[in-house]
């Protein structure tokens, strides 16, 4: 099978991550700007982030044979820092409409305050003027709380719900965003967020539209391969091969290719490693041969 | 003509009316002077209006673009790259601090297809040497495309790189595998010092028990020394199996001047791909372009 893991943080992985993601056939991944742990102090090292979201971190995941789409946004945490959340709001549109920028995001709820409220209201404001995506982190403490309001402020904005992906959900939110219309992403992230068990259940009894299943494979205790593992699970007990695709690779792709920067097409080709001809670098291959022309196993 | 309109002439056989439509728009309106931030903005919007696919240039065009600049060869660009470098050449204050300042700007905030586009505009702006730290940004860059967007078809590094930044830049092209034969003036800047560089990669690599880039090679021309000789006699040796390697040596040991000794290899060479190297270096075709046919 084929999978689209539509929320990863790879510059936060390694390389062996993007060989065995790409061994367990991940095709394509959207990596959304978040807060990278580390407190940011000024703006250039937002402009640097950004620059290597639709650059360098393209480029490395591209040498196995992954396409690379990215989301570009102020996430929530550091919206908290008002004077740099300004700054950055000026730059964000500089890289929301670069090629293979899926969507603005993730934005959304942290702490669930005015200052966060304006970051998003902003942003879903700039998305809807573009015609965008908009890809929105719910928080960990008072999720539900939060993902509402981010549904309200978005549904008060006239924003579509068609272009709305609400994730981190659980079983106490999935009916209020598939209710409003947007996209229900689940991430599979051990300890916290959702188990793969819990995701079967939850497409057992929703159905698989409008349901995204991804990994939010970051800096922390987190599985890049949560996606594939999650669609072995869910055929293992019995659900249909057809919604196990919806939710792990069509209806992602669906929602982001909403924004014309991904190339559906080409996608959809069967997808040919070739180290020498994409951005060719040694410092990623380091000596090993280019592998040209295999496959990418599926 | 100048690079504007050879660009234009370009451009205008080749997008679709709605292209050309947005083009000649974005154009006037970074003529009658933008913001910076603007200007960054439609550098990046020409990607939804123009896709990347290849300039394919015909014999015409390549007369004409000739007649530009020496060494100047969009030969290997894409459409995009080509509505991105007029409109950069559409802004009326190039030749001011403005533009420059506007320029670099663009490169801060440009992602891989804009800065391709932006490294391979530089030789066709006016009073291009002020760009000389920039460019060498580019030929440090790890990604493969900006390396060549900065360092290949185009006369600047031969024209305003130092000494040192020139050897680095032929270094690393050769380390990463890029077609350095396309590095124009590569032949007219060779240099003892060049060669000692090389040499010491061929030794490094055959150290690791790793095959000599054939377009090593392509570095000792006069200034092999006796060094310099040895290693081309170890890379033809018939026990070599590198057969790319043999035929690039064919041609090493041709530009450092040793017609006898090729005559002698010719007499006792069984590789039909290399003795036709040799063949065609003892005819003297020895100049880097011929790398172009050099192929696995």
């Amino acid at each position: 099978m084929r999978f689209l893991d539509p929320h990863i943080h790879v510059t936060s992985r390694t390389t062996d991550d993007l060989q065995n993601m790409a061994a367990a056939g991940i095709r394509a991944i959207v990596e959304p700007a978040f807060w990278v742990g580390q407190p940011r102090t000024s703006v250039g090292s937002f402009v640097d982030y950004f620059s290597s979201l639709i650059g360098w971190e393209r480029f490395r995941a591209a040498q196995f044979g992954i396409a690379h789409f990215c989301a570009i946004g102020l996430n929530s945490k550091e919206a908290n820092n008002e004077g740099l959340a300004r700054e950055v709001l000026e730059i964000v549109p500089r890289f929301a409409l670069k090629e293979g920028v899926v969507a603005i995001g993730e934005i959304g709820f942290d702490e669930i305050n005015e200052a966060e409220e304006r970051a998003y209201s902003e942003q879903v404001e700039f998305a809807r003027k573009n015609d965008m995506v908009v890809m929105v982190h719910s928080p960990h403490r008072d999720k539900k709380r939060g993902i509402i309001r981010s549904l309200e402020i978005a549904r008060d904005m006239e924003f579509p719900m068609a272009k709305l992906v609400i994730d981190h959900n659980n079983e106490e939110t999935v009916e209020s965003v598939l209710d409003a219309g947007a996209w229900a992403a689940f991430t599979i992230y051990p300890h916290t967020k959702m188990g793969s068990e819990r995701m079967v259940e939850i497409v057992k009894r929703y159905g698989p539209d409008r349901v995204i299943v991804d990994s939010s494979a970051d800096w922390g205790i987190s599985d890049p391969l949560s996606v594939p593992k999650t669609a072995k699970l869910m055929l293992e007990r019995g659900i249909d091969a057809e919604a196990v695709e919806k939710t792990t690779w069509q209806n992602a792709l669906d929602a982001y290719s909403q924004s014309g920067q991904i190339d559906v097409e080409a996608l959809n080709e069967k997808p040919a490693i070739n180290q020498t001809q994409l951005f060719a670098d040694n410092s990623v291959l380091r000596g090993q041969d280019p592998r040209v022309e295999s496959a990418v196993p599926n | 003509m100048s690079p504007f309109l050879c660009l234009r002439q370009l451009l205008e056989s080749r997008l679709d009316r709605a292209a050309i439509k947005w083009f000649k728009e974005a154009s006037a309106e970074i003529g009658d002077q933008v913001s910076g931030a603007r200007f960054c903005a439609l550098l990046s919007r020409a990607s939804r209006a123009v896709k990347r696919r290849p300039l394919e240039l015909t014999p015409k065009d390549r007369a004409q673009v000739a007649k530009v600049i020496d060494g100047w060869n969009p030969e290997y660009w894409n459409l995009l790259e080509a509505v991105r470098a007029a409109l950069v050449l559409s802004r009326p204050d190039l030749a001011l601090e403005g533009g420059g300042l506007a320029i670099e700007e663009a490169f801060k905030y440009g992602d891989e297809g804009e800065l391709c586009a932006l490294y391979r505009s530089i030789i066709i702006l006016p009073d291009p040497e002020r760009f000389v730290w920039r460019v060498g940004e580019g030929c440090r860059s790890n990604m493969r495309t900006l390396f060549e967007a900065a360092a290949l078809d185009t006369p600047y590094p031969a024209r305003f790189f130092d000494e040192l930044t020139w050897n680095q830049l032929v270094m690393k092209g050769i380390f990463i595998g890029a077609p350095m034969w396309r590095l124009w003036g590569l032949d007219g800047r060779q240099s003892p010092e060049l060669a000692r560089m090389a040499l010491d990669l061929a030794e490094e690599r055959r150290s690791a028990g790793r095959a000599v880039q054939h377009e090593l090679w392509l570095c000792l021309g006069q200034h092999a020394g006796e060094r310099g000789l040895e290693a081309l006699r170890l890379e033809l040796d018939p026990t070599n199996s590198n057969t790319l390697g043999r035929r690039g040596a064919a041609y090493g040991l041709a530009r450092a001047g040793a017609r006898a000794e090729l005559e002698d290899y010719l007499s006792r060479e069984s590789d039909e791909s290399v003795q036709a190297a040799l063949e065609d270096a003892l005819e003297g075709n020895t100049q880097s372009s011929v790398f172009e046919h050099l192929t696995a």
